[in-house]
């Protein structure tokens, strides 16, 4: 492969569209570049479960000819996209990553793959995730997803292949699903953009559940830019998830390059410079603010007492819903689920009703204390991860005492679910490396329904920093 | 705080007819444990009084 076809693979979204529209790139010619990476690349990433190489090519061809023929032209036209398999595709399997749905082909689309669709978007193939995105895969059914910039790393879940894929470049860009952190967090292992919209902004039709008060998908993107460009697509009222919002969608795009000159930005105390982060990722995320104070963004220290305790809050009530998903199948093929999966169901599921109030209650606490913050602040900002990657072998094994539990699941979990237990937006920026070579993310967190400035402080930091430019090794 | 037994959290599982085998029953008591304890401070917040609901989104969804 040329220089030229790794540069192009690596292209944002946006820019790949404006090719394409300026006849500069042809859809064929982009989507077998794709193709031809992940069939190179791919092997040792597991970045996909099942790749549709003609059905991407006959859309390519359908694609290029529209262009050909003057018609109308999409958003997305032409750009070749992946899709966690989670969501539902017709006439291509879902597996949710796990065996009990090894041969699952659904006959509709989800809505966000409609949508995608709809906007001219190419799809080639379905993304590696953690077993029905949650977390503590011990045995990767389709194969063990690996971090492109180090292979023996976690690339973070559940969207593990959606983030992979953006970072490796063998996507333009990804959707993922993020209930307490699924798309941030590999967002923020794999050093690629990661938004989180407000609960119920995107519709969840169409997408396997794990639980319905936090449930989000969300787009994984090279840059800022073109995670505002998918959100512009999938946002919106759908009649098929009741619980979507009619809250009218605005032009993301309009206000991205905006200046951030007076923006008020509150630093999450606990999460920025409390024990449990690293000194390198405290380090890289107080540059960022930094940054943003040098653009004219006023930031402050805050503390919300109650984010440390999130993570075992989320766990308590995310975990229980999917207790209740997973019910039946728990009773009659607990064999089929992966150790680590079965495991947290099954505790999930003797979780004591009280102790669920106990979370409930103090989840409606945390809500407000995060709402206080936001009233006096327009962004509350930390770490999207306590850590970067960790290696794959520390999340291995049997758990032999409570006292791992909690640095497993609990710790790097009250880092990214503050916001989901919130129904908050977010997005996870890359702000850093590590002196080993692993990226490091920044978190910032708006208020409902305000993606727009979220997307706007994330895009004029990006602008400031070349983290997004870096390529992982090994992926030209 | 008194830890759940093998033999107690056995008995709930039964009690919700999931089988649990021997291997998956000592961690699975292990997760509960740390979840209870991890739950435990929340104990002392003035709880009585705050609505157990999850406060969807800053509008209504429909």
């Amino acid at each position: 492969m040329s220089a030229g076809g790794t540069d192009l693979a690596f292209l944002g979204a946006r820019q790949i569209a404006a090719l394409v529209r300026e006849r500069k790139v042809s859809p064929t010619e982009i989507t077998r570049l794709y193709l031809e990476r992940i069939e190179r690349l791919d092997p040792r990433l597991s970045a996909y479960i099942t790749v549709i190489p003609e059905a991407a090519l006959e859309a390519a061809h359908r694609a290029e000819a529209a262009v050909m023929r003057g018609e109308p032209l999409g958003p997305l036209h032409g750009v070749p996209y992946a899709v966690k398999d989670q969501f539902d595709t017709a006439g291509v399997r879902t597996t949710s990553g796990s065996r009990i749905l090894k041969d699952h082909v659904p006959t509709e689309d989800a809505t966000t793959i409609s949508r995608l669709n709809a906007a001219g978007g190419i799809l080639l193939g379905k993304l590696n995730l953690t077993e029905f995105a949650l977390g503590g895969t011990q045995h990767f059914p389709f194969g063990q997803p690996r971090n492109p910039w180090n292979l023996d790393h976690d690339p973070g879940g559940s969207s593990s292949g959606s983030g992979i894929a953006v970072a490796a470049a063998l996507c333009a860009a990804s959707l993922g699903e993020d209930t307490g952190g699924s798309v941030r967090s590999p967002a923020s292992f794999c050093g690629v953009v990661g938004l989180r919209p407000t609960w119920s902004r995107v519709s969840r039709h169409g997408s396997f559940p794990l639980s319905w008060s936090m449930d989000t998908p969300g787009p994984l993107a090279r840059t800022v830019e073109d995670a505002a460009w998918l959100l512009q697509v999938i946002a919106g009222y759908d009649a098929k998830d009741p619980l979507s919002s009619r809250v009218p969608v605005p032009d993301y795009a309009r206000t991205l390059a905006d200046p951030v000159h007076g923006l008020r930005v509150g630093i999450i105390r606990e999460l920025t410079s409390g024990p449990e982060t690293d000194a390198e990722v405290r380090e890289a995320v107080v540059e960022a603010a930094r940054c943003l104070e040098r653009l004219g963004a006023v930031t402050e220290e805050l503390s919300l007492p109650l984010v440390p305790f999130a993570g075992a809050i989320f766990m308590a009530l995310a975990d229980g819903d999917g207790a209740g998903v997973h019910h039946r199948w728990l009773r009659t093929r607990p064999g089929d689920y992966d150790q680590g999966t079965r495991r947290r169901l099954l505790t999930a599921s003797l979780i004591p009703v009280s102790l669920q109030q106990r979370a409930a209650r103090a989840r409606a606490l945390l809500r407000a204390q995060m709402l206080n913050a936001l009233a006096r602040h327009d962004l509350l900002l930390c770490p999207t991860a306590h850590q970067p990657a960790p290696p794959i072998a520390a999340a291995r094994g049997t758990i032999t005492g409570r006292h791992e539990v909690a640095g497993r699941f609990f710790t790097r979990r009250s880092y990214v679910t503050p916001a989901a237990l919130a129904g908050l937006p977010a997005i996870a920026v890359p702000c850093g490396f590590t002196r080993s070579g692993l990226p490091i993310s920044l978190q910032l967190i708006g208020r409902h329904f305000e993606e727009a400035t979220v997307l706007r402080a994330a895009h004029a930091y990006e602008r400031q920093s070349e983290w997004s430019r870096r390529r992982p090794p090994g992926t030209n | 705080m008194i830890d759940l037994t093998t033999d107690q959290v056995g008995a709930l599982a039964a009690a919700l007819g999931l089988p649990v085998t021997l291997e998956d029953l000592a961690e699975v008591t292990h997760r509960l444990n740390a979840l209870i304890e991890a739950l435990e401070p929340l104990a002392e917040l003035p709880l009585e009084t705050v609505e157990p609901v999850p406060g969807l989104g800053g509008a209504p969804a429909s």
